[in-house]
């Protein structure tokens, strides 16, 4: 007999903790909820519910053991009822329930569901009974079809999506280098945008100055002809010498 | 209160650093085919996503003076899409590129609205055109931040604007912006919204110079 006793009060210690386990993720789901409802996002959200369903399992695994005493064949009995206030009760009930009254055991102690509730089950099940075996085929047929295609639609998004981010993890090149080097170079220096000379035709828009001045050209032409023609051949350095030679055109004009 | 002489005024405003002339710059380009990705996110990181993308298409002429130690360059913008708007005449300074730690460039530049004519008030002055391009492509504002997206085109011989032969494959992007010197905090905002762009765009300190003289 004690040691059925014991086996009782090990049982219900293991279940009391599995149940303060679940109390606990339901309370911090409850104040995640309520504080964090603006940031919380579905897959903590859904975290939750798997810690949940897992604490869930495990209360069910322990009722379920060899060792647990056939819980069903016990009766609870409430000796006492009191409307004092009893500030034990308080605090083992967190607060929650300050006496143990005739409003209160009934909804405590309760196995069975509330007489409303109860009374929709029946209705459904009343429902469901009386429902002829052809139309709860063609029921289940229309469900499963309704069904087959949602995962038809599902799975062919996730191909593509898949095939999508399959194709793009590849190593596309969106930046090449080189062009950043040569577009930089070409707006900062000029390379690759000062303009050939055509042979034997007047400079480029850049000899402006002197070229649109024949006045000015005998004196200066023979000696700038070479240049000009030299410049753009050569390399980008020497572009630069014409440039000087053009400039100090300039002032024997002013003269 | 005493009138106080132009040009000590703008002495005064230099030295308190209130002057807008350094330009904070980073650089990139990103190639033809995945523009418009670039365009679409620029589109939902920056500001003016009411009106859309400023487009825009800019020619710009650099001219230079023979000047000791180093020549001087000045820039001649003039918008072509907008030829009723004032031309732009532009001296940018030499680049500093400093260490690892500076995340932008920092050059001087100094803008300064003119007329048609400065082009002609260029060359009597004894200045040469050293290159000219043209640039076309879109302007994004974020805060401070300009962002340009833009091709940059050869000027052609005969200037017609239909057979512009385009410098390259990509587009440049340009991410930059005017603060008065020591304004150095505007620089790390860049820096993290250039990584906002990667790896689509590789916005960065590029060094020109040193390109320049390397293998063409």
């Amino acid at each position: 007999m004690q040691r059925e006793e014991k086996q009782l009060d090990m049982a219900l210690d293991a279940i009391i903790m599995r149940v303060n386990d679940l109390k606990q993720s339901i309370s911090n789901m409850i104040v995640k909820l309520e504080l964090e409802h603006e940031t919380l996002n579905w897959p903590t959200f859904l975290d939750n519910f798997a810690l949940m369903s897992g604490q869930l399992t495990a209360l069910t695994k322990v009722l379920t053991q060899d060792k647990c005493p056939a819980l069903r064949n016990l009766v609870v009995l409430p000796i006492q009822l009191s409307q004092e206030r009893d500030p034990e009760l308080l605090r083992i009930t967190e607060q929650r329930v300050p006496q143990f009254s005739h409003d209160l055991a009934p909804d405590y102690l309760r196995t069975k569901l509330e007489p409303d509730v109860e009374q929709r089950m029946l209705q459904l099940e009343i429902k469901a009974g009386n429902m002829t075996y052809e139309m709860a085929q063609k029921q289940v047929s229309a469900f499963n079809k309704v069904m087959n295609h949602v995962w038809d639609v599902v799975s062919k998004a996730r191909e593509e999506w898949e095939s999508e981010s399959g194709s793009r993890s590849g190593p596309q090149q969106t930046t090449s280098i080189s062009d950043t080097h040569l577009l930089v170079s070409a707006i900062s220096a000029g390379k690759n945008l000062k303009m050939p000379v055509p042979q034997g035709q007047a400079g480029p828009p850049g000899m402006m100055g002197p070229g649109g001045r024949p006045g000015v050209g005998p004196p200066g032409g023979p000696m700038m002809n070479p240049g000009q023609q030299m410049g753009p051949m050569g390399k980008v350095p020497s572009g630069i010498k014409t440039n000087i030679k053009a400039a100090s055109q300039i002032h024997p004009y002013n003269r | 209160m005493m009138a106080q002489p132009l040009s000590s005024a703008i002495d005064t405003a230099f030295k308190s650093n209130i002057v807008p002339d350094q330009e904070y710059l980073l650089q990139g380009s990103v190639l033809d085919k995945v523009v418009e990705v670039l365009l679409h996110r620029l589109r939902g990181l920056c500001d003016n996503v009411d009106s859309g993308p400023e487009p825009f298409q800019d020619h710009e002429m650099c001219f230079t003076i023979r000047t000791t130690p180093t020549p001087l360059n000045l820039r001649v913008r003039r918008a072509l899409d907008h030829q009723e708007m004032p031309w732009q005449l532009r001296y940018i300074g030499q680049p500093e590129y400093g260490d690892k730690m500076r995340p932008t460039i920092i050059r001087s530049s100094i803008d300064i609205g003119c007329s048609a004519t400065v082009v002609e008030f260029l060359t009597e002055l004894g200045c040469r055109m050293e290159f000219e391009y043209i640039a076309r492509g879109y302007m994004f504002r974020k805060g401070r931040m300009k962002i340009t997206v833009s091709k940059v085109f050869k000027m052609n011989q005969n200037k017609s604007q239909e057979s512009m032969e385009p410098l390259s494959e990509s587009y440049l992007v340009e991410l930059s912006v005017l603060a008065p010197r020591g304004q150095d905090a505007i620089a790390e905002d860049m820096r993290s919204f250039a990584e906002q762009l990667r790896p689509l765009v590789n916005l960065d300190k590029v060094d020109f110079k040193r390109l320049v003289h390397g293998p063409p």
